[in-house]
């Protein structure tokens, strides 16, 4: 089953250069994506849509999928900045209300 | 409509007014796809700021985003266009054309409802006397395809 979060950066394939490692390390996990409730996306879709973007399990999808329908959101994913701009464009793709921001604001 | 699955493929059989409704609903939500000025609700939906708290990088982020992801849902709106049967029938879907389908209804769903400002407190049924009535009605007709789609598909 995958993760709430992204894999680390460091994990994601080769070591990075000395001078960069710092820099990255600090940059962990530092950008989220958000997905928002709206009155029109299916539960059952909204479901199916994490799974089939995030690889989610079933247990989970539906997991976010009722934090988002409940609580009115739920952070989806969490990564590098330009990863989250993917995911909320791969998101937009399917309709879903998504966004992103820094974890600390 | 009926959707069933089988040996791995999708089937959904429409009768004719449904083939005939589902293709004038794809020709409509293509036309507005390309017109759609940016501060209509239905493009602000489709098409959402990825940072409502920065018009600086929201704007920066649409410049680089939209066009392809409009491009994107006109080309698998004209796929899907071009599989419906021209009268009572069935579309026969592989995977991927049943995740296509998926977030084409998706689409049409967005549009109309956005129009229609359904909201979750919305009470079921239609009052006839409603002058939204038969947007309503294929509304919910769209939700009730789209909803056995998405159980086919999750098998």
């Amino acid at each position: 089953m995958a993760g709430t979060l992204s894999p680390p950066l460091e994990t994601q394939g080769e070591t990075l250069p000395e001078e960069q490692s710092d820099v990255l390390g600090a940059a962990d996990h530092p950008w989220i994506t958000i997905v928002w409730n709206d009155p029109i996306n299916l539960m059952s879709y909204v479901t199916h849509v994490f799974m089939v973007v995030f690889g989610y399990s079933k247990p989970k999808a539906e997991k976010l999928m009722l934090d988002v329908h409940q609580r009115g959101k739920a952070v989806v994913s969490s990564g590098s900045r330009e990863r989250m701009e993917l995911d909320v464009n791969t998101l937009h793709g399917y309709g879903l209300w998504a966004t992103l921001q820094h974890q600390d604001g | 409509m009926r959707v069933t699955r089988r040996r791995g493929h999708v089937r959904i059989n429409l009768e004719v007014v449904e083939a005939g409704l589902l293709a004038t609903l794809f020709d409509d939500l293509g036309g507005a796809l390309e017109v759609l000025p940016e501060d209509d609700p239905v493009r602000q939906r489709l098409f959402p700021s990825a940072y409502p708290e920065d018009e600086d990088a929201a704007t920066e982020f649409r410049d680089l985003t939209e066009d392809s992801l409009r491009d994107a849902r006109v080309e698998r709106l004209e796929r899907c266009r071009a599989e419906l049967p021209s009268s009572e029938g069935n579309v026969e879907l592989d995977d991927e054309a049943a995740q296509r389908w998926l977030t084409v209804l998706n689409d049409l769903r967005l549009a109309i409802g956005t129009r229609l400002n359904v909201s979750e407190d919305d009470e079921p049924g239609i009052d006839p006397a409603d002058p939204d009535a038969q947007s309503r009605a294929i509304y919910h007709w769209l939700t009730a395809l789209q909803d056995s789609l998405v159980h086919a598909v999750a098998g």
